[in-house]
Formats: C-alpha cells, sequence, structure tokens
C-alpha cells in the first residue's frame, strides 16, 4: 500500500499538535499499565494488613510452580491453535464456495457478517443453553446422530468442554475469514488462471500454486488479527465454563483476572497478565516480522 | 471458470445450506426469546413447534405489548428482576460517547499519519498498531485501581474512557487508510495556495472522507457494543451494559433463558442494522485498514 505524502512546504508544519492527544490518552493505555504491573508483580496484598507489601521476586517463583498457570498456558495454546486451524480451513473453504455469481450469493455474503456483531458473551450464552446436557437444541441433534452419548454433559465433561467451547469460539469467528477471503480472492487477476487453464492444470492444482501464494498477505492479516484475540481468549469460557471443569478450559486471561479479582492475589494476577502480554507481544512481532506484514 | 447446470444448482444449494448452519444459532436464539418456560426447557427441543409470546419482552423492559397472543402477565415498569431497559440505556451511552471520544482523537492523528512526513513515522504506526495487542486483562487491573483513586469506577465516564482508548489502534489505523486514499496533490495546492493545515484539514480532507469516518464510528461503536471484560471490572451495580448483564440472568435457580434470549435478541438487532450500512467497507475494517475491498 502506497503512502500518501506530501513534500514538507513549510516549517511549522508539526504533526505534534496532531499527535498529542492521541499519543496522551495512549500512554495512559499502555505505558502506565505496563509499569504498573511490572510494579505490581512484586508485591502481593496482605489481607491481614489490607495493605501491599514488597515481596521480591516471589510472584515469579510462585508462577514458575504453578502446575495450573502451566496448564493454563496448554489451554490457551491449544483452544489458540485448534481455534485457528478451524477458522482458516473452513474460512476458506466457504470463501471458495461462495466466490461464484449464483442466485442469492450477495445477500449471503452480506448474511454471514451477522455473527460478528453478536457479543461474545451472548454468542457464548447462545452456544452454553443449546449444549444443555437436559434440554439443549445441539446436545439433541448430536445424540440423534448417534455422536454423543445422552449421559455426557458437553461442558462439564473435561474431555469435551473445550471443544464445546470451541464451537461458540469457530461458529462467531469463521465468517471473519470468509468474509476477508472474499475480499481478497476477488481482487485477484485472472489472468494467471487462464494461462494454467490452457496448461491444463486442475482446480486443486491453480488453488494450491496461485490462489494460495497470492493470498499470502491476506492470509496473514487475518491470522495476525484473529490469533490476538484468540490468544486473549475470556468471554467464552468466562461465561460458559468458567474455567471448569477441573482447568480443562481456563485460559490464561481468566485465570490471571480470577487471581485478582476473586481471590485478590492482585500481585500474583498482574505476573499472570504480564506474562499473557509478554507472549502475545513477542509472538506478534515475530509474525509481523517472518510475513512482512505492513500497516 | 464455467460450471454445468448442474454444477451450479448444487454449488447455490451447497451455499445456501453452509450460510444457513451459520444463521440456525441466531434463529434458534431469538426464537427462544418468544418462548415460555415450558417450550425452553422440553426433551426433545423443540425448534418450530411452540405457540409465540412476548412475555419476555415485557418483563425485560417493563412494557406491556399486549399483541393478544401467549399469557400476559402484569408488568409492573421498573419492578421485576429482569427490568433491564435502563441497561440498554448503558449501553448506548457508553458506546456512541466512547465512539466520539475515538473518532475525534482518531482522525486528527490519521490525518497528520498520512499526511505529513516525521522521522520515525513508520515506528508511530506500528507502536499503535502494538497497544491494540495488549490483553485486555492486563489493562483492566491497573485502571481499576487507578479508577479507584479517582472515583471513576462504576461511573459512565470510567468506562467511556476505557472503551474510547481500546478502540483508538482501530480508528487510527483505518482512518488513515481512508485518508492515504485521498490524493495528496489536493493539500499540496491548497497549501501553496497559502491555506493552512487546519484548513485543508476541515474544510477540504474531512468532507472528503466522510464516509470512511462514519464506517470506522460504526466499527467502534460496535466493538465498544460488544465488549464484555472491562465492563465486568470496572463496574460495579449502578452501571452494566447489556453482555455483562446477560451474564447474570444464570442463578442459583435456574437461568432465566427467555428473558436473557429477548434481552441478547433486542440488543443485536441495532448492531446488525448498523453493520449491514457499512458492509462496503467492512473487510477494511476488520482488517484495520489494512485490506481494501
Amino acid at each position: 500500500m502506497s503512502v500518501a505524502q506530501v513534500k514538507r512546504i513549510s516549517i511549522s508544519d508539526s504533526p505534534i499538535p496532531w499527535l498529542l492527544p492521541l499519543v496522551s490518552l495512549l500512554v495512559v493505555f499502555t505505558i502506565y499499565p505496563l509499569i504498573y504491573n511490572i510494579w505490581l508483580s512484586f508485591h502481593e496484598f496482605v489481607p491481614r494488613k489490607r495493605a501491599l507489601q514488597f515481596v521480591g521476586v516471589d510472584n515469579w517463583v510462585q508462577l514458575w510452580n504453578d502446575a495450573r498457570f502451566w496448564s493454563s498456558l496448554g489451554v490457551t495454546f491449544a483452544y489458540f491453535v485448534i481455534a485457528l486451524a478451524f477458522e482458516l480451513a473452513l474460512g476458506m473453504a466457504i470463501a471458495l464456495l461462495l466466490d461464484a455469481e449464483l442466485p442469492g450469493f450477495g445477500a449471503l455474503r452480506a448474511f454471514l457478517s451477522l455473527t460478528l456483531v453478536i457479543p461474545p458473551a451472548i454468542a457464548g450464552m447462545m452456544f452454553l443453553l443449546m449444549e444443555d446436557p437436559q434440554f439443549g437444541a445441539l446436545t439433541y441433534i448430536l445424540n440423534s446422530l448417534g455422536l454423543l452419548d445422552k449421559s455426557i454433559p458437553i461442558l462439564a465433561t473435561s474431555s469435551t468442554a473445550l471443544a464445546g467451547v470451541l464451537l461458540a469460539e469457530i461458529w462467531q469467528w469463521t465468517p471473519f475469514m470468509v468474509l476477508i477471503f472474499l475480499a481478497g480472492l476477488r481482487s485477484l487477476p485472472t489472468e494467471p488462471y487462464e494461462a494454467a487453464m490452457i496448461d491444463g492444470a486442475s482446480s486443486f492444482q491453480m488453488f494450491r500454486r496461485l490462489t494460495l501464494p497470492m493470498m499470502s498477505r491476506v492470509i496473514a492479516v487475518a491470522v495476525l488479527i484473529r490469533g490476538i484475540d484468540l490468544f486473549r481468549v475470556f468471554d467464552y469460557v468466562f461465561v460458559m465454563t468458567s474455567g471448569g471443569p477441573g482447568t480443562a478450559t481456563y485460559s490464561l486471561s481468566l485465570y490471571a483476572w480470577q487471581q485478582t479479582f476473586s481471590f485478590i492475589k492482585w500481585g500474583y494476577g498482574a505476573t499472570l497478565s504480564l506474562v499473557s502480554l509478554v507472549i502475545i507481544m513477542v509472538l506478534a512481532n515475530i509474525f509481523i516480522k517472518v510475513f512482512k506484514v505492513r500497516w | 471458470m464455467h460450471m454445468s447446470a448442474g454444477q451450479r444448482t448444487l454449488r447455490t444449494i451447497a451455499g445456501w445450506l453452509v450460510v444457513g448452519l451459520f444463521f440456525f444459532p441466531i434463529y434458534f436464539w431469538t426464537s427462544v426469546a418468544f418462548r415460555d418456560a415450558k417450550d425452553i426447557f422440553s426433551w426433545p427441543p423443540k425448534f418450530f413447534e411452540f405457540p409465540p409470546t412476548v412475555r419476555n419482552f415485557e418483563q425485560v423492559f417493563g412494557i406491556s405489548l399486549g399483541f393478544g397472543f401467549g399469557n400476559q402477565d402484569v408488568v409492573t415498569p421498573g419492578g421485576g428482576n429482569f427490568y433491564m431497559a435502563p441497561r440498554l440505556w448503558d449501553s448506548i451511552v457508553i458506546a456512541s460517547m466512547s465512539t466520539v471520544l475515538a473518532v475525534v482523537v482518531a482522525t486528527l492523528a490519521a490525518y497528520s499519519l498520512s499526511r505529513m512526513d516525521f522521522r520515525g513515522r513508520h515506528h508511530f504506526v506500528n507502536w499503535v498498531l502494538s497497544t491494540r495487542m495488549m490483553p485486555p486483562v492486563a489493562v483492566a487491573v491497573p485502571m481499576f485501581f487507578i479508577f479507584k483513586q479517582f472515583n471513576l469506577l462504576d461511573t459512565y465516564t470510567g468506562i467511556i474512557l476505557v472503551h474510547g482508548l481500546m478502540n483508538l489502534p482501530l480508528a487510527v489505523l483505518l482512518l488513515k487508510s481512508f485518508f492515504d486514499d485521498i490524493p495528496a496533490e489536493i493539500d499540496e495546492s491548497a497549501l501553496l495556495d497559502g491555506a493552512s493545515r487546519w484548513t485543508i484539514f476541515r474544510r477540504i480532507v474531512l468532507p472528503m472522507a466522510k464516509g470512511g469516518i462514519a464506517a470506522t464510528a460504526v466499527l467502534c461503536f460496535i466493538f465498544s457494543w460488544t465488549e464484555f471484560l472491562f465492563v465486568l471490572t470496572l463496574t460495579q451495580t449502578s452501571i452494566k451494559t447489556v453482555p455483562v448483564v446477560s451474564s447474570t440472568f444464570v442463578t442459583s435457580i435456574g437461568t432465566a433463558w427467555g428473558n436473557m434470549a429477548a434481552l441478547g435478541a433486542a440488543a443485536i438487532v441495532p448492531a446488525f442494522i448498523v453493520i449491514m450500512l457499512v458492509q462496503r467497507h467492512l473487510v477494511r475494517g476488520l482488517t484495520m485498514g489494512s485490506l481494501k475491498q
């Protein structure tokens, strides 16, 4: 994308007054929380004294030895990888399917954007109701198809709970991928395909050799934006399972939030959220470098 | 590519089926809003066959719709556990005011990022982008303590501020892409004619970027409308937005699914309408200005 640029015509043409409101707000929103979290991670709230106390690296040592932290990290990574894989594959398949001028397809493409405006907490509620073991519609459908035993409550069984949450996630965000990929597909040049047709290439070959490479930037942008959100998953697990059963759906964000606000372990909660922040920043920046995503 | 008549029919049906599958949960949820409890708690679950009732809406919004179907209760406005009209109002106030905040601040910044050349501009844009990566939980905790200090917990001001801030990276990057679409020669010749930057911005560029600004505002509105963690953390009793209050319908004596679905459905409708208005810029918005349609 080319950036429009004007030659500097007058010296008084300074960006500072234009950027000042933004910078001051972003400092409050990013630099301050960062410093505060770092400071807090070396302290802990002592209920007896009703005050914060300096505890050195205790929180970091505790983190290293905390099995629940490692398990929440594992859950977060599993959630991230599975959701991303399904959303990418389904998103691409549906985009390829809908990339044609057939009756009503224009309306269908617009229709798909509807899932994106539903608050994730409410989408979580929708699936909580549908996955209810006693009267859930989805439970019923899965039972009838013989895919699920009636005695298994989806969200209260450790082996299926994460899948139950992922269902809501994948349902809501696959259309995000579809819409982005559709826009990408529609901007592809047609000549390479015509040439490939003459050479007698199969449609799978054309997809692998032409579509995928030409779509790489579009896919990279979609993965980056969705990936960031996936790694901070909170809403779905909060409303659907509260992390349970056991620790089966405990995400890192949920664990950090609960330590802070349910167990009043402010220092440890800050340590956890700091870890989550660092992982996202590092992964996202590596991704941006490797795939040369630019804004 | 050529498709035979059979292929076309098959593909049309497949397309409709797939999108129908995605639409099903929305249909089901909306239908629950129009059900009596016995039609919600039934096995096998009912998909289509139930007598519709507006009672859930009446309870949630404290109004008597009186369409004459279903069993109607006497509804007392302001009474009942599930009277939620004020929560809808909270959502509206917070989403619209935070949108104004984000769009005003972001428009100024985006204009200068699009038009002025200064050292480190590329790094500045990357910094703005990286603030989008902050996990909300890492921001919510420090915000909780600073808000406590300044008495901003449980106030409109506090949530508006946080939602406005949360939307800034998106708004800046998206608006920058819209400003980049307007040829810089226009600014250049006006500058040569002696117009100031401010005049050019207000008189020429802003009117030309109207559509882009509207699309940005819609997306900011929706992200505030659907936000959960900040509202959950930074409000207590006097303010709650729809997503957060919905989760409180789960009580120890059971979940008021009908009421929750009614509130949820009512909250989703306005978002549906506005998203339809900006379809043209949707992908650009979802990718923060990175991909154009």
